[in-house]
């Protein structure tokens, strides 16, 4: 008897999202059988489970997983190894603290540019900076040759470093109630839709209500999701950098000999994947935080690591983004309400994303090939 | 040959077929007996399945039907490879045209991991370097070639490596060598000294499977001749009992060569398209491989520079696109400073270039046809038009006749010789001033071939396009170039009339 691995001919129907859902099937069942035995009380553990993918909470987490998987995305594909999303994420808040603070603070000077303006000049200015920062490794990468790995990855470190620096020198805030930390932006600049509470006593009409006040809340991630989504689609489907991005990441020499000049491509794409970081930083603050604390890179779940394992996940494929980010999202969360409900710590959902991932390799491989025993 | 004894059968192949995933069908209901002591020419067009048998025979793919016999002891055993280190187990081993020799080990270091990995297996430990040493001198001795064995593989010719390759098969005792184009790029030189150990091998009871798109080299090698046609096995014939004409009919199903081509270049303009003046360049590990080359390609004219492989052709056309800066020296090509303005300007003015290592420099092998094509076709600096690309994908795959199933490929799934119509394609289209090649006809079959050569010819002749082309292929340069070039040594002789000066002569310059 002998068994033979083949790869399938034809390319199962779906296989791709069919694995996808399968491994979390599969992720999840290993994760209760292990927190089974340890004698955790499962009933309740699906139950946090449950919830907390289907949460309005999850709303937040995905979007911004998603927006900056979109930056990290572009890079990754180009075989730029961006990791550096967590610095261009929090270096890109400093703008808009300035801005919206020192330039054109309502309260303490008589500015007379509309709000708009200004909430259009911290997006811009935030990406561009987010941008800048991406370009350091880019431009070491391209004309020294220097790995952009460890780089983006310093310039981690060197990003909360500046920025908590900031936070408590310069930039610190007066009316702060003592906390460490920056001055909340005004009102006028923050971009949520605050829907008032009701209360009807129905569970489903709560619930609905209750995923409305999110999406109003985050409404601006919401756009931005959409646009940015939009803009990758296009850009890989239409456009020349695109293309570019694609043969960069599987031969570049063909692409320098075509008269293409990979070294102003390499800051390029580094930079285009900075500024949607960076975006996404701005809108942190302009729709989530309102001000940047001291300490910052404790006071979030390191947004630019789960992106990055957002991507992964999604294979470098842009149409299965959402799906991952939403798998990360979702995981994050899960992670938090088992530590609220003390059935063990956050680290617990990695068990999780390990046995997904296990899934998922399995699952794949049945998918592409078949097995024949003769 | 082995004449009066009752020759065994070494390797039986019965009813094996290949189905690739996309529904390619590369090889069906293949049968064939190879027998000990002989060379078997395995001949078909580009694309008929050669590469695809040989690697099933070396364990890379798995048939999908069918199965493969090896003699052992004395009786045919049925075997079903996983990988190649199984094949190997079973004394079959594959070259192939890419040396694949680790580069910055030395010869011997490279010849021992391939010993260990077979041994280890065995659980008999592993080979020393010394012990491999001993082996190679061995080899070296009685095949005459000789070997340093501390030489560090980035040091050897190309043909020094595939000799390697072939010394590496004699040491871990191979029965069965299956050579996929192994011979095409080596000099003539080489060639017959290649030839000579081959010969050796097989009166020593070993047994060839030779694949080659020279029909000649086939008729003097080989003791018969299979042909494979759209997968399936068209003919087995005994050499010294058929014709070359009868070969080619069941290869492409025709006989004669229906490209007749007329060289008629006959008013050299006065215009220097190419102009080369001076120029030194280095080799990737820093030695002067090129000096005081100087000479000039005028409008339409077809200019062949002939040299032994590493003679210093590919950083002679790599310079000239502006890929390689030069140590000194001056570079104008379709009016572009090549050495201040580089490959950049140099495509923008229309040149066309077709690399030494056309898997490296003239292709990206994960994408599809249509996006290699679109890279270079995108007038737009923004967008691309897809619908004018994908017309002159399509163009491009019916005019050079590709092989493929849909211009979405991938260009990985192409055979060798098809890959290489795409790249000439897209790059003959793209040339509107000059085309720089570097051994053009390479991995394409007999018909492609010829079609190239009347393509370029017309190409130069009636659209004024100037072509530089540097190759190791004496036949190729000689009935396709207006003026001939022999580089030797990284200097340049010439040029030469091909009509004028005997073929004898140019092979005298290209060695002494
Ligand atoms: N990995 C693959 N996936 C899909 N199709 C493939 C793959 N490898 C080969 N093929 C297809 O199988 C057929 C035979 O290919 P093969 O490489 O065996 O041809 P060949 O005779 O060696 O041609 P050449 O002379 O051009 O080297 C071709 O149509 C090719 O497109
Ligand atoms: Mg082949």
């Amino acid at each position: 008897m002998k068994i033979t691995i083949l790869k399938r001919k034809k390319e199962l129907k779906y296989g791709a999202v069919i694995a996808s859902l399968l491994s979390i099937l599969f992720g999840i069942t290993i994760y209760l059988v292990i927190i089974g035995l340890f004698g955790v009380n499962l009933v309740e553990a699906i139950n946090i489970l449950g919830k907390s993918f289907i949460s309005p909470t999850i709303m937040k987490d995905f979007l911004i997983i998603y927006v900056m998987g979109c930056g990290l995305l572009l890079s990754f594909k180009a075989s730029l190894w961006n990791i550096g999303g967590e610095g261009q994420f929090y270096i890109a808040m400093i703008p808009g603290i300035v801005i919206t603070l020192l330039l054109f603070n309502p309260e303490t000077s008589s500015t007379t540019v509309p709000a708009f303006i200004v909430v259009l000049l911290v997006i811009i200015t935030g990406s561009v900076v987010g941008a800048v920062w991406a370009a350091v490794a880019g431009t070491l990468k391209a004309f020294m040759n220097i790995d952009e790995v460890p780089v983006t990855l310093i310039l981690n470190y060197i990003a909360y470093y500046l920025v908590n620096h900031l936070v408590s020198g310069p930039l610190k805030g007066k009316k702060t109630y003592g906390y460490l930390r920056t001055d909340e932006i005004p009102g006028i600049y923050r971009l949520n839709i605050i829907l008032p509470i009701t209360r009807t006593g129905n569970q489903f009409e709560e619930a609905v209500y209750s995923f409305l006040t999110q999406v109003s809340y985050y409404i601006a991630l919401l756009v931005t999701a959409i646009a940015i989504s939009v803009f990758t689609w296009w850009l890989f489907k239409y456009t020349k950098l695109g293309l570019y991005i694609k043969i960069m990441g599987s031969n570049p020499e063909y692409l320098y000999a075509t008269g293409v000049n990979t070294k102003m491509l390499t800051l390029l794409i580094m930079a285009l994947s900075g500024s949607i970081i960076g975006l996404s930083g701005s809108l942190y603050l302009l729709v989530e935080w309102g001000r940047i604390p001291y300490g910052i890179q404790s006071h979030t779940p390191g947004y630019g690591y789960l992106a990055i394992l957002a991507s992964w996940l999604s294979m470098l494929d842009h149409r299965l983004l959402p799906v991952s980010a939403y798998l990360v999202a979702g995981l994050r969360n899960t992670g938090l309400s088992i530590k609220i409900a003390g059935l063990g710590d956050t680290e617990q959902t990695l068990i999780i994303l390990g046995s997904v991932l296990l899934g998922y390799s399995i699952t794949r491989f049945i998918a592409d090939y078949e097995v024949k025993i003769r | 040959m082995n004449t009066g004894t009752l020759r065994r059968v070494v390797l039986s192949i019965n009813n094996i077929s290949k189905t690739f995933p996309g529904g390619i069908t590369a090889i069906e209901e293949i049968n064939l007996d190879l027998y000990e002591g002989e060379i078997v020419a395995l001949l078909g067009e580009n694309g008929s399945g050669k590469s695809t048998l040989v690697k099933i025979l070396y364990g890379v793919y798995t048939p999908d039907s069918g199965e493969i016999k090896i003699l052992t002891g004395d009786k045919l055993s049925r075997v079903n490879f996983g990988n190649p280190v199984d094949a190997m187990k079973h004394g079959i081993i594959l070259v192939n045209q890419t040396p694949q020799l680790i580069d910055k080990l030395s010869v011997a270091e490279n010849i021992a991991i391939t010993l260990s990995t077979l041994r280890s297996r065995d659980h008999s430990g592993f080979t020393s370097i010394s012990e491999t040493s001993k082996l190679l001198k061995e080899v070296s001795e009685s095949t005459g070639i000789r070997v340093d064995p501390n030489e560090k593989a980035y040091n050897l010719t190309y043909s020094q490596k595939q000799f390697i390759e072939l010394l590496r098969a004699i040491i871990v005792n191979a029965k069965i060598f299956l050579l996929d184009e192994a011979l095409s790029y080596l000099p003539i030189a080489e060639k017959k000294r290649f030839y000579d150990i081959l010969y050796s091998l097989k009166n020593s009871g070993k047994t060839v499977l030779l694949i080659t798109h020279k029909i000649q080299e086939a008729f003097d090698l080989s003791d018969r001749i299979v042909i494979l046609r759209k997968g399936r096995i068209v003919g087995v014939l005994e050499t010294k009992n058929t014709t070359v004409d009868e070969v080619r009919r069941l290869m492409f199903g025709e006989t004669n060569n229906k490209y007749i081509i007329n060289n008629n270049w006959s008013n050299p303009e006065e215009e220097h398209v190419i102009e080369v003046e001076d120029l030194a360049v280095r080799d990737d590990h820093g030695r002067e491989v090129l000096s005081n080359i100087t000479f000039c390609v005028g409008k339409g004219e077809i200019a062949g520079i002939i040299g032994v492989a590493g003679s210093g052709q590919r950083e002679l056309v790599e310079s000239i696109v502006g890929l390689r800066k030069p140590i000194r020296g001056k570079i104008t090509l379709a009016g572009v400073d090549v050495v201040r303005k580089g490959i950049k300007a140099v495509r923008e003015a229309g040149v066309g270039y077709i690399p030494d290592q056309p898997l490296k420099q003239g292709i990206a092998c994960d994408n599809s046809i249509v996006e290699n094509i679109a890279i270079m076709f995108s007038s737009n600096p923004i967008l691309i038009n897809w619908d004018i690309v994908k017309e002159k994908a399509v163009e491009i795959v019916k005019n050079y006749n590709v092989q493929s199933k849909s211009i979405d490929s991938p260009v990985k799934t192409l055979s060798g010789g098809n890959i290489m119509k795409v790249i000439i394609g897209k790059e003959l289209s793209y040339a509107k001033q000059a085309l720089i090649a570097c051994n053009p006809t390479r991995a394409l079959d007999e018909l492609s071939a010829n079609n190239l050569v009347s393509v370029l010819k017309y190409k130069a002749h009636a659209e004024k396009l100037s072509v530089l082309i540097a190759s190791e292929d004496i036949d190729e340069v000689l009935t396709i170039s207006d003026a001939v070039y022999v580089l030797n040594s990284g200097r340049l002789i010439g040029p030469f009339q091909p009509s004028k000066v005997p073929r004898e002569r140019i092979e005298e310059l290209m060695v002494a």
